[in-house]
């Protein structure tokens, strides 16, 4: 059955982004990522114009985050203190991103550099995490009980311990300065305005490797996080581009509500290292896709104006 | 009474009347012979729109060859133009924009348009992709070449959105009885065509050159709640905007309190 979609102007097979929010949802559920890097390019590959899919995901993403977030609350796996820095940190670095992208325009590289910052952000997030999770799943095959990382104490943990405003964050079971989540909130702010995306692909990691998180909590953290972020986004989205579609929003999060409490549930059979090789894998799998575009000869050498 | 005179006047009167019959009679020929009516010409879309048919038919005096087009009004279109970064990456390299070209461009005729029409004619009447080019105006383009490549990537872009379409021959003509040539085309309408007035126009060509021209039009409009959200999203963004965040928190709440009571988490 086809619906006709009143902002984006083209009718869709319901089925289309039923499905697509499912399979979006249960990643969001199940990582804590939004899942917009995914989601837009297969919104634009079904006829969806580029500048309604990147808004129009953006107001799914708030379903599917709110969602999920209340799903890993109830099971105790959301650090609001955490997140709430994070979240001032995110703010005031999409405030310097925006700005950025304006100047890169303004000196006519932006797709340049968006793009590189793209496959070098996944490439290195991908391979990194990949390959510890792969050790650390080795580590404890091989019955090495104690996790030697946490007992090592490397120069950069001594710089972080040395810093002002220490607070402890109970859920998490973590000390750090207050200003050390909001700094790297605001790295992360930064640079996914700079690309156009949510930054849930970014922020697992620098929780996960930065703030020493536990994976479980860092996921429903991290989508607590991106709800946030989702919220400002479609409403800014909607209030000066007129492009988010909100029946293509409806159809995607029938699907992806029910998709992040799937993954959720999912989430909590699986170990945190077996987690974050899938979510390496699909990371690094999107990296090579990027690589592909870039590098074979496009069918069509124009594109409609507006979007990434 | 003045018989001479009346039978002189007779006479011219019949002469001017004749005369005026057979102008007439010619002018009503050359221009109003050929007829088009598109059947479908107020589409409606609402939730369930997908796309329609129109059906243009007509006469036409008999063996002529006729093209018809239907086309939207011409404006400015701004598109992405892709490029080789450092002699290996495809990216965006800037922006092209195309002025007087319409969002939607399908022709036919009853034979391949440059068999049966002039190229002077076919750029007098904008037939046919490479008469389009002509009138198109490109911007930044350097040569010829260019304007050329860029316009059949534009070309190529708009026939992936079934917005453009170009060198069928499939208009029937049926030989009337009375003498007349009927014609009749269906087309397939693309859903991706957005709201607006679209026109038909259809040519009657003999020799070459366009000898007769007839005109229709398409309407296309959204209607119901498909036209209330669309103008929601435009002329009232921030309720639009609140309004599909509210739903989106709703439904995520929702959807997890169906879960938790369907005993799905803890």
């Amino acid at each position: 059955m086809y619906l006709y979609l009143p902002v984006a102007l083209t009718s869709i097979n319901i089925l289309v982004p039923v499905g697509l929010g499912l399979a979006v949802g249960l990643l969001s559920g199940l990582f804590g990522v939004g899942g917009g890097f995914l989601l837009t390019p297969l919104l634009i590959m079904f006829g969806i114009p580029s500048t309604v899919a990147a808004a129009t995901d953006s107001n799914q993403i708030v379903a599917a985050s709110t969602s999920g977030t209340y799903a890993h609350w109830k099971v105790g796996n959301v650090d609001f203190k955490m997140g709430l820095y994070l979240l001032i940190g995110g703010f005031l670095g999409g405030i310097i991103g925006v700005q950025a992208i304006k100047l890169l325009h303004a000196m006519g590289n932006a797709d340049f550099v968006i793009k590189m910052t793209y496959v070098l952000m996944l490439g290195i997030v991908g391979v990194y995490m990949f390959i510890e999770s792969i050790q650390s799943l080795r580590k404890k095959k091989d019955a090495a009980a104690v996790d030697t990382r946490e007992q090592k104490e490397s120069p950069v943990g001594r710089f972080l311990a040395s810093l002002p405003l220490q607070t402890r964050f109970e859920k998490s079971g973590v000390t750090h300065s207050a200003l050390v989540p909001v700094v790297l909130g605001g790295f992360v702010g930064i640079l996914a305005a700079i690309m156009g995306v949510g930054g849930g692909f970014l922020m697992v990691p620098v929780m996960v490797y930065m703030l020493r998180m536990p994976m479980h909590v860092v996921v429903g953290t991290s989508l607590f996080q991106i709800l946030f972020t989702c919220i400002e986004v479609t409403f800014l989205q909607a209030y000066t581009n007129h492009s988010v579609d909100f029946l293509l929003a409806v159809l995607l999060l029938l699907g992806s509500t029910v998709g992040a409490q799937i993954g959720t549930v999912f989430g909590r059979k699986l170990k945190g290292e077996q987690l974050k090789v899938l979510l390496a894998s699909i990371v690094l799998i999107v990296t090579v896709k990027i690589i592909f575009e870039l590098t074979m000869t496009p069918a069509l050498l124009v594109s409609q104006a507006g979007g990434h | 009474m003045n018989c001479g005179l009346r039978i002189a006047d007779c006479g011219l009167r019949t002469v001017i009347i004749t005369a005026l019959i057979i102008l007439f009679g010619f002018a009503g020929n050359a221009s109003a012979m050929l007829t088009a009516k598109a059947n479908h010409d107020h589409i409606t879309i609402d939730f369930f729109y997908h796309g329609s048919t129109v059906g243009v038919k007509g006469l036409s005096d008999p063996g002529r060859d006729l093209v018809i087009k239907i086309t939207s009004p011409e404006g400015h279109q701004v598109l992405k133009q892709k490029g080789k970064v450092a002699g290996l990456l495809w990216m965006n390299v800037g922006t092209l924009s195309f002025e007087d070209t319409p969002n939607l461009y399908e022709i036919w005729g009853t034979k391949k348009i440059e068999d049966i029409v002039t190229p002077a004619e076919r750029e007098k009447y904008s037939l046919g992709y490479a008469a389009l080019e002509k009138h198109v105006v490109i911007e930044p383009v350097k040569t010829a070449e260019d304007r050329s490549k860029w316009f059949g990537e534009f070309v190529k872009f708009k026939e992936a959105q079934h917005l453009y379409s170009a060198g069928d021959s499939r208009i029937e003509t049926t030989a009337l009885a009375d003498g007349h040539q009927e014609y009749y085309i269906m087309t397939q309408w693309p859903y991706q065509a957005a709201p607006g007035d679209y026109t038909v126009s259809v040519y009657a060509v003999k020799d070459g050159k366009v000898v007769e021209q007839a005109e229709s039009h398409v309407k296309v409009e959204q209607v119901g709640m498909v036209k209330t959200l669309a103008a929601m999203a435009k002329e009232s963004a921030a309720v639009y905007g609140f309004l599909s965040i509210g739903i989106a928190l709703s439904a995520g709440f929702g959807v997890g309190l169906i879960f938790r009571k369907g005993g799905g988490a803890h």
